[in-house]
């Protein structure tokens, strides 16, 4: 049944990458307040800060890092198209109030 | 100690089971994508009414965000105990996960009465009623979310235990539950902070 044994972490690796989380969290909140002086990198950094997290939680919390490529090809997958839809409107809506 | 298995038999050479469930995630993604895409086309228009930013408690949506992070740890360690086939500790993280899920939720009731209250209503708004949509829903996965943990949690105290072969199985509920926490993660940034 299974052939390809990979170690997942410890409890304790998880609540590091836990406490990781939390200060990622602490960081963003952080910024909101400080907008007036981050300017205008405030949102790049919070997308960066919310893609980290994102990426720290599917690959160590649901383990896709340890996962099978099929897997791997279905979640990302869904990710690219969600992403094209949401490009493909934002271009569509910058373009109806730009003409 | 856990592992990660491959399966031969299988034409995919994943448990059919687990395989479902990613690709159910996946469709889940292109779900809140849609919602999301929908809420951004309408954010930071002028529209008559209240708006978002006025009511918003920051200090409060970021306690929930962080319990609801938290529960995504509590949830990974009740998988770790139960692949080392601790079922008391399984249970009692089970439990915890659901707790969180709970105090999420009953924030999310909170923020929206407190919203309510200053105005800012479904119908408000084509904005409102965006905002609604996407949290609401998301509310509604976090709920189906906390039922699924009871009832895992009920099922290892009736029988014998839990396992991770077969059944209603802890492992799609931990992938179900992360997926819900990752989508607070991008809905935070997105709806609140930018």
């Amino acid at each position: 049944m299974s052939d390809n044994h990979i170690e997942h972490p410890t409890p304790k690796k998880y609540v590091q990458i836990a406490i990781v989380l939390g200060i990622l969290t602490a960081i963003e909140i952080a910024l909101y307040y400080t907008e007036d002086i981050v300017g205008v990198f405030t949102d790049p950094l919070l997308i960066f800060l919310a893609v980290g997290k994102f990426i720290i939680v599917v690959g160590w919390f649901m383990h896709l890092r340890y996962e099978n490529k099929t897997i791997n090809r279905f979640f990302v997958g869904g990710m690219i198209l969600a992403l094209i839809l949401f490009t493909i409107v934002m271009v569509e809506r910058a373009s109806a109030n730009y003409f | 100690m856990s592992s990660s298995h491959s399966y031969p038999h299988e034409p995919t050479g994943v448990e059919t089971r687990k395989l479902g469930m990613w690709v159910f995630l996946s469709t889940e993604i292109l779900f809140f994508g849609t919602l999301i895409t929908t809420f951004m086309i309408f954010k930071g228009s002028d529209f008559p009414g209240m708006k978002l930013t006025d009511v918003y408690d920051i200090p409060f949506t970021s306690i929930s965000s962080f319990i609801l992070l938290m529960s995504s740890l509590t949830m990974v360690l009740a998988h770790n105990a139960l692949e080392a086939n601790d079922q008391e500790k399984t249970r009692v993280w089970l439990l915890a996960t659901a707790m969180l899920g709970a105090v999420f939720l009953a924030g999310q009731i909170y923020e929206f009465t407190e919203f309510y209250h200053k105005g800012f209503e479904l119908t408000t708004n084509i904005f409102s009623s965006s905002f609604y949509v996407l949290t609401g829903f998301h509310g509604l996965h976090v709920f189906i979310g906390v039922v699924l943990l009871l009832a895992l949690w009920g099922i290892g105290q009736r029988q014998k235990g839990l396992t991770l072969e077969g059944g209603m199985n802890l492992e799609f509920v931990a992938l179900y539950w992360h997926f819900v926490d990752i989508v607070w993660i991008v809905l935070f940034t997105v709806v609140y902070l930018i």
